[in-house]
């Protein structure tokens, strides 16, 4: 047991750090949560020049075949720097389901134009019924001899104003997981978009799918079995937007401590007051179990270990957690960060848009629920003990 | 990163699995288990016990060799105390952890060679000698005096709050031996032997059942060499010390044993109620309790792959103890709640659930909430320490 970095992993967190605490300012930053695409695309071709797109990529696909693990701590670098950019689009969602579940020439095809920054890619899962179950998908995916036909409203699809393919999830059966994934070029016709407009400015679109039709070479994964790889890219998601959110509350709680220390009021710092001081602890308590949750949960989905647990766990603390501190760094600064020119703001905002996607923390704890009620040897996790005889 | 175990810390953890099963049969627990003592054993067991871990090796395993220790990691460390943690089993306490590891760090070679084989075979039971009347979480008010008389110091006054001086066979104990210099100065550090004449201890009875005790000092002498570090530097002996302290305060294995007995508990149909767990409220608690359990959990490794990294964590270790102690405080509430009408039933009444265990530890870890640097104190100190905050 070392639950620590390793020395390559400690370099690959100071490296992504020191890029995104100084890639964008803070002006950019704010101009961007209003843009239509939402991030800046010469950020981006850096980030692909020092070879994130496609860190996670087998190297026969032109990656770096780094974990998961590895990628979590970039996603968190990037969090606390507010660097907004479609790794999760292209990266967690599209490249790594394609890896999971794409053809031979569909992997070989799309990977490295993610690896190389060509192709920007996302997927299309929640629909305005829900999606991270199986049973609330409702988009029809209808195989009509050598096409399929998808019919659908999809919602939360991420940076759909400039991905170049859209694959998309749809019910081809009437059983509840009788589901199929489409790779739907984003300009077929019948394919509608409208930017929707959340807190901290992730671009987040509606896409309609009005009687598209493509090509059976299109499907992912055989058809009406997808959603045990669905399920595993929403793992990931959780996974990294719970590395997200430790990055998130690691920003906020910096900003904090700064600020009571320099902060003069009554004649001393603000820090030196044991009311503004339990405060600080509480945020870093909670920041520490944070982000050893999400290491954790990062970890074995890396290894490719069963991480159901480990992730609704990381997810449902990071995400009730995280947006919480904030709450807490902006009653310790007061009226200074209500400001948009003070910084916290952007982190007080992200911090709910992380903890909205892929399941809110009801979601995951919702999960452990039922696994609890099926299987508790599984819910106590790996490390359980066995409980004294005459207990039992 | 590695967040399991290898095949060796594995094999450990099961041989200690294995000896607490072994030694703490439901037997043994009838006839041993005693509310009226602070751990909850008897004093004749819990020191036998401690003789028993003494001859497993399983005392200073993480100590030099040069002293008899076992030279391992500090994780293995945390797998015994986490398993001592879940077994509830007697004499994990200052008597092989604080004291010792004290002793080692900042104790001379003579006191070394004379006590530590004691230690290491569980020989030994000790007191810690901080807390006084006036003296609690500003600890350097102490007022306990040591006047020097030759190559003997004489030792007057009070201590309070002692646990387990009543089965001591040595003090560790801080005084003043010069009250002209500044509060954090003018204090030093003793090993009292507790059959020295002049040594006299008072019974509290506390709100938990058992028995606490005070420690009276009437012109106590005690030799030079048993002073630990330098004249006057006794407040460096007791901050130094303070760290072994709450590294081995920081252990989760309560935690994981407090879950899986209310998952015991919920999980079993009782005279005709339905089985708790099939409630849905129940339930999001109980996941809840597990989540802040499995962070409590994480912190424990963490440190310990900390200190096996020879990053000799701080404040880490305040903050460790910190999440443990509410954790476990947030168990014993949620526990109580979980058994509703039946909760306050203590034990030895009819109809009392799990023999009162869970009221009686809702009473008794309370001093979780103040003793050893209590949360508030320890918030400042991580502030503090940890985060950089001015005082």
């Amino acid at each position: 047991m070392d639950i620590t970095l390793s020395e390559d992993q400690t370099l690959i967190a100071r490296t992504a750090l020191s890029f995104a605490k100084s890639a964008l300012k803070a002006e950019r930053i704010r101009e961007l949560e209003t843009s239509e695409n939402g991030f800046d695309a010469a950020v981006w071709r850096q980030m692909v020049e020092m070879g994130w797109a496609g860190a996670v990529f087998p190297a026969e696909y032109g990656g770096s075949d780094f974990s998961l693990f590895e990628l979590a701590l970039i996603v968190a670098a990037l969090g606390q720097g507010a660097v907004p950019s479609p790794v999760f689009s292209t990266v967690v969602e599209a490249g790594l389901l394609l890896l999971d579940a794409g053809s031979p020439a569909q992997r070989s095809h799309w990977l490295p134009r993610i690896a190389d920054g060509r192709s920007i890619m996302t997927t299309a899962i929640v629909e305005p019924g829900g999606g991270l179950l199986p049973e609330e998908i409702r988009t029809r995916v209808a195989q009509t001899g050598s096409s399929f036909r998808v019919s659908g409203t999809k919602l939360f699809v991420r940076d759909a104003g400039v991905a170049e393919v859209i694959v998309c999830l749809g019910r081809s059966g009437e059983n509840p997981a009788d589901l199929t994934l489409v790779l739907i070029p984003a300009d077929t016709v019948g394919v509608r978009r409208r930017r929707l407009w959340a807190a901290g400015g992730e671009a987040l679109w509606e896409v309609i799918f009005d009687e598209v039709t493509v090509a059976t070479e299109a499907v992912v994964g055989r058809p009406g079995q997808a959603w045990p790889h669905v399920e595993r890219l929403l793992l990931r998601g959780a996974a990294l937007k719970s590395a997200e959110l430790v990055g998130i509350g690691q920003a906020a709680l910096d900003l904090t401590v700064e600020y009571a220390k320099t902060r003069v009021q009554f004649g001393r710092p603000i820090g030196s007051f044991q009311g503004v001081q339990h405060h600080c602890t509480e945020m870093y308590r909670d920041l520490t179990v944070s982000r050893l949750l999400a290491w954790q949960a990062a970890a074995r989905l890396g290894a490719g270990r069963p991480a159901d647990r480990e992730v609704a766990m990381a997810k449902a603390k990071t995400g009730e957690a995280i947006p919480a501190l904030t709450r807490t760094a902006h009653q310790i600064h007061g009226a200074i960060a209500y400001y948009r020119d003070y910084p916290l703001e952007i982190y007080y905002h992200r911090a709910i848009a992380a903890a909205a996607a892929y399941g809110d923390a009801g979601h995951h704890r919702r999960g452990l629920a039922r696994l609890l009620h099926e299987d508790i040897a599984r819910f106590q996790g790996d490390h359980r003990h066995e409980l004294p005889v005459h207990y039992v | 990163m590695n967040l399991d175990l290898t095949p060796e810390e594995a094999a450990f953890r099961a041989e200690v699995r294995a000896f607490l099963e072994r030694e703490l049969t439901p037997d043994v627990w009838r006839a041993h288990r005693d509310l009226s003592e602070q751990g909850m054993w008897t004093a004749d067991f819990t020191k036998a016990f401690r003789r028993k871990l003494g001859a497993a090796g399983y005392i200073g395993m993480g100590w030099p060799r040069e002293y008899g220790g076992g030279g391992r990691s500090r994780v293995y460390q945390a797998i015994f105390w986490d398993e001592m943690e879940y077994h509830r089993a007697p004499g994990l306490d200052r008597s092989i952890t604080y004291v010792p590891s004290a002793l080692l760090a900042l104790g001379s070679e003579e006191q070394k060679k004379r006590l530590l084989p004691g230690v290491m075979r569980g020989e030994l039971s000790w007191f810690v000698g901080y807390s006084e009347p006036e003296a609690g979480s500003d600890l350097a008010n102490l007022k306990t005096r040591a006047v020097e008389d030759g190559d003997d110091f004489i030792i007057t006054g009070q201590k309070s709050f002692s646990s387990e001086a009543h089965m001591a066979d040595y003090g560790w104990v801080a005084v003043r031996t010069d009250p002209a210099m500044s509060k954090h100065r003018g204090l030093s550090l003793f090993i009292v032997d507790m059959k020295s004449p002049g040594v006299v201890i008072t019974k509290h009875p506390t709100l938990a059942g058992w028995t606490h005790h005070a420690v009276y000092f009437d012109q106590v002498r005690v030799p030079r060499s048993m002073m630990v570090g330098e004249l006057h530097e006794g407040w460096k002996v007791v901050m130094g010390a303070i760290d072994f302290e709450r590294a081995a305060l920081a252990s989760h294995g309560l935690i994981g044993f407090q879950l899986d007995r209310l998952l015991a508990w919920c999980g079993k149909e009782r005279d005709g109620a339905p089985r708790r767990l099939d409630d849905p409220l129940v339930r999001d608690e109980l996941v809840r309790l597990a989540i802040e359990g499995e962070g409590a959990r994480l912190m424990t490794y963490w440190l310990a792959s900390l200190h096996a990294r020879g990053l000799m964590p701080q404040h880490e270790t305040s903050l460790a103890v910190l999440v443990k102690r509410e954790t476990a405080r947030r168990f014993d509430v949620a526990g109580l709640d979980l058994l509703g009408a039946f909760g306050p039933l203590r034990a030895g009444s009819p109809w009392a659930p799990l023999d009162g265990e869970v009221e009686v530890e809702y009473r008794d870890r309370l001093y979780f909430q103040f003793a050893a640097g209590g949360f508030d104190i320890t918030r400042n100190v991580v502030a503090q320490r940890g985060l950089g905050l001015p005082r």
